[in-house]
């Protein structure tokens, strides 16, 4: 039940904004779909119009064709997923040392960390780009990942959902000789299991979805990630290439998408945690 | 609970050293490397003082990034606070059906790349094939050249930018929205209070805590979000009109090549985050209703 | 050290508190206590909340750090002692079952973790949820059981360590008043069958007295009196012992003596000589009387009043006396037939009257010292 506000006059008009937002929101979206989908004639004969007719995939083989479309494919995954997994797990077992453990400057450690979330990327480009050079790690996934194997936000998540276990869980596990190690495995893991996916499911899409740090660790054309991929096709400006570039756009897209598409309800629900401070 | 800080501290390693190489030591490193002067390969490096600072300080550049960073800031907090803000609520309590379709779709740009979205909105924007000049024309209006115009290109990549950001900090604010009891706002409506009575004394209050942590990314992930369209479309042009204070840092590393001043820019742009981070703890959070 | 000497010598399973005082930070929650609970018997700590029981159970399980002051457990010292080594099951008010695990795993948990043998552990877990009725049971999700059925996993759980400490902490206020009852027998035949020490926290006086061997009633983080149920009632060492018990609870009075007479409101009573002994040479003391110790008067009554409200629950009425002075007492009478609409005051034995010191409210009974 819900209590109203709005009279249903009133309620209609809040459904014309809302339907408004909702258009922009998922006109630019649909646009790229469509664009994707047409030959260079459609492009620029309709271009407004969302249903190409006949659709044609020859953006898509031609991308296929001439780029190396499945090696960036497998760049930007193989980041993603040795971030993803890095980041939860150090969020995890960090986490599990603040909720667990007492000890001095717990705050100001734990301040510290959440700190590292809002020190802008470009503060740190350049000190972390000599450290790669030195490292030999230019040009490869691993001088990519490095730097983002961890995540403020991560710690803070986690650590707000350990904290919303029970107290008497974690001692009955103590009472039972459990060591802390065997808690977290056996008692905390199976607990927050759901949000350690959903905030993974996260670090996986920001990844995936990342272009700044990677922009300037990898130069060679095959070593390139879908985002980086992007920026080849718009160096023609007003150029013909618009259907080519936008079905890079829907493949890099893809991904993202799908992953949203099946876990809407858990993504949502994550990213409203993230909001409710404590 | 255990008071085992070795214990304690094996847990926190992994993330602390990492935390530890990758952020605090390079911020160290900004503030060392501000001291000399460099072009990042040559071997030698030239100890110069204050002199980056000094030189930053005397230079017009500085106010004209400044005042473009003010100006992005403050479209961001329009399109990326004060409207998602409102949707929220509209969202959360006053229509009464569809909130799960509207959620879903409003949000369905954040899961999005920056990289993607600029590069759609270059095509959107395009002034002389572009879908929005055709539907300018409609109204025989000449579409303006979104990106190479001063002033109008901060708005431009403020759009792109809430375009992605909008559903995120909707849903963000959403959650708080829900939070707030329904028994409060029925004991108002039984005060026959209005409804701006009931967003000002219920809904305002009992959401300012999120509000202001959205208020807080807002800034201070915008202007990071920023970077991907600045840095594909316009490179921080036309003449700098793009350019702002976390993007210079960037330039003078990797456009100029000038890694003292680069670095001192990222000690100035670092301060200016702590101060606003600061002021932020100090005054904003004192005035704002915490459930616990 | 003599000390401890002597404590070595006591019962095996005993929990020995030695001027244990527990601070957080400044705050003093505990300030000296001195409690000796035997092997075998079931002793109930019970007081309003806050006052102290709780944390002394905790500090029982090790989850609290003993400020000062000792605390020995089968005749050791084990202030230091981590929860997981002191041999200790314990039933959580919240049940504290893990939800991702079924009953079965929730119940041979703690068993796994000791390492046991398969057949041992399946034996004790067979045996332990026969005894509750939990068979049938195993592959159920916490989440799929009754307040009740969860309740006797968590107990359950706590029987298959077979610790020889029973530690339970306010283990049936989850349930409703039917099934509380029935759960308190289950529980005293329950330790009977395996006769571990037991420490129970509850606040709910009818639990204490039906459960307890002994009931250690404590407020402000003192222990105000530890004696059996029938003494707590009878015998309370103190106003507050005497106010905290029964419901309603004992009538306090304030009473003038004057020529070895009480004077209570402006009826004057004739102490018997036990009681006059008592009162020796003060002037004033505090008169208790229980309600259903009160019989209702007509006519000429010892104590003087009128019947302001009754309350009828069936099987009691309930009335509340207005004294002359202003001060009201209850009075309880199990005839349904009373009118109280005629009372004029009540009658009372003196054998059931307790007299307290008026300023520190110790019972003169027991000298009028605390």
């Amino acid at each position: 039940m819900k209590t109203k506000l709005a009279s249903w006059q009133e309620e209609w008009g809040y459904h014309l904004l809302l339907l408004v937002a909702v258009f922009l929101m998922l006109w630019p979206i649909v646009f790229m779909l469509s664009t994707s989908l047409k030959d260079l004639n459609q492009v620029f004969e309709s271009t407004l119009n969302p249903l190409p007719f006949p659709p044609t995939f020859d953006n898509y083989t031609n991308v296929l064709e001439n780029f190396p479309l499945l090696t960036y494919i497998w760049n930007t995954f193989f980041i993603a997923i040795v971030v993803t997994m890095s980041k939860a797990l150090t969020s995890v077992l960090a986490a599990f040392g603040f909720v667990y453990y007492d000890f001095k400057y717990k705050e100001t450690i734990f301040n510290g960390m959440l700190l590292t979330f809002f020190i802008p990327i470009t503060v740190l480009i350049m000190p972390n780009y000599l450290l790669m050079a030195k490292l030999g790690l230019l040009d490869t996934p691993y001088g990519v990942m490095l730097p983002s194997l961890v995540d403020g936000m991560g710690v803070f998540l986690m650590r707000q959902t350990m904290r919303g276990i029970p107290k008497p869980l974690l001692e009955a596990a103590i009472l039972d000789g459990a060591t802390p190690w065997q808690i977290l495995r056996k008692v905390v893991l199976p607990l927050i299991k759901p949000s350690v996916l959903a905030i993974s499911i996260l670090f996986f899409i920001n990844s995936w979805n990342e272009y700044f740090w990677p922009l300037l660790i990898l130069q060679d054309k095959h070593n390139l990630t879908l985002p980086l991929a992007l920026q080849m096709f718009i160096s023609a400006e007003g150029g013909s290439e618009w259907g080519v570039a936008m079905a890079v756009a829907t493949l890099t897209s893809l991904p993202p998408l799908v992953l949203y598409g099946f876990c809407q309800k858990f993504i949502i629900n994550t990213f409203m945690q993230a909001g409710v401070k404590g | 609970m255990s008071k085992n800080s070795f214990q304690a501290m094996l847990y926190l390693l992994p993330a602390g050293l990492l935390f530890l190489i990758f952020f605090y030591w390079p911020l160290l490193q900004n503030a060392y490397l501000s001291l000399f002067s460099w072009n990042m390969v040559s071997p030698n490096m030239k100890y110069v003082g204050m002199e980056n600072f000094s030189a930053i300080f005397a230079s017009p550049e500085l106010w004209k990034i400044f005042l473009n960073t003010v100006l992005f800031v403050v479209i961001m907090l329009v399109l990326n606070f004060v409207l998602p803000y409102i949707y929220s609520f509209i969202l959360g309590h006053v229509i009464t059906c569809c909130q799960a379709f509207y959620r879903s779709a409003l949000f369905l740009p954040s899961t999005l790349s920056l990289a993607v979205a600029s590069i759609l909105f270059l095509w959107i924007y395009n002034p002389l094939a572009g879908p929005l000049q055709i539907i300018l024309s409609w109204f025989s209006l000449e579409s303006p050249r979104w990106f190479k115009e001063d002033y109008l290109v901060i708005f431009a990549i403020c759009t792109i930018i809430g375009w992605k950001v909008f559903g995120y900090n909707m849903i963000v604010m959403l959650a708080a929205m829900v939070a707030v009891p329904k028994e409060l706002i029925e004991a108002a409506m039984l005060e026959n209070a209005s409804n701006w009575t009931i967003f000002r004394k219920i809904i305002l209050p009992m959401t300012s805590s999120t509000a202001i942590y959205v208020f807080t990314i807002t800034v201070v992930f915008g202007l990071q979000y920023v970077l991907v369209p600045v840095n594909m479309l316009t490179q921080g042009g036309p003449d700098q009109g793009s350019s702002n204070l976390v993007y210079i840092i960037y330039q003078y590393a990797f456009t100029f090549f000038q890694t003292g001043r680069s670095a001192a820019y990222a000690v100035i742009t670092m301060v200016c985050y702590l101060v606003f981070l600061y002021v932020k703890n100090k005054f904003l959070e004192k005035k704002v209703y915490y459930e616990n | 050290m003599e000390e401890i000497k002597n404590v070595e010598q006591t019962n095996e399973y005993s929990i020995i508190f030695s001027n244990v005082q527990k601070a957080y930070g400044k705050t003093v929650v505990i300030e000296d206590l001195n409690l000796e609970i035997k092997q075998g018997e079931r002793l109930i700590l019970l007081g309003p909340s806050g006052c102290g029981k709780t944390t002394t159970l905790r500090m029982i399980a090790g989850f609290e750090e003993i400020t000062a002051g000792d605390l020995f457990m089968d005749g050791r010292q084990v202030n230091n002692v981590p929860p997981g080594e002191r041999n200790i099951a314990m039933v959580f008010q919240s049940y504290a079952l893990f939800p991702h695990m079924t009953v079965w795993e929730n119940i041979t948990f703690g068993l796994k973790l000791q390492k046991l043998p398969e057949e041992e552990i399946t034996r004790r877990a067979k045996e332990a949820m026969e005894i509750l009725h939990l068979e049938g049971y195993e592959n159920k999700k916490t989440h799929e059981l009754s307040g009740g059925q969860k309740q006797r996993v968590a107990l359950c759980r706590a029987l298959v360590k077979q610790s020889p400490y029973f530690l339970l902490d306010e283990p049936l206020s989850n349930l409703d008043a039917k099934l509380r009852q029935k759960a308190r027998t289950e529980l005293v035949k329950l330790h009977e069958m395996f006769k571990p020490t037991m420490v129970y926290v509850t606040h709910d006086q009818i639990e204490a007295m039906t459960v307890a061997h002994r009931i250690a009633v404590m407020n402000q983080g003192r222990i105000q009196q530890i004696d059996t149920p029938y003494n707590i009632y009878h015998h309370p060492a103190n106003t507050f012992v005497a106010g905290f018990i029964g419901s309603p609870a004992m009538n306090i009075l304030e009473a003038q003596v004057l020529n070895n007479c009480l004077v209570v409101g402006d009826s004057v009573l004739k102490p018997s000589s036990a009681l006059l002994e008592q009162i020796g040479s003060r002037k004033k003391v505090l008169f208790g009387l229980r309600p259903e110790a009160c019989a209702p008067a007509f006519g000429d009554a010892m104590i003087k009043g009128r019947v302001d409200f009754v309350e009828n629950t069936g099987n009691l009425q309930t009335a509340t006396l207005r004294l002359p002075d202003g001060a009201s007492m209850y009075v309880q009478d199990s005839h349904q037939d009373t009118s109280f609409a005629a009372c004029a005051g009540v009658d009372f034995a003196w054998d059931k009257v307790c007299l307290f010191d008026e300023e520190t409210g110790a019972n003169l009974e027991q000298g009028g010292k605390q």
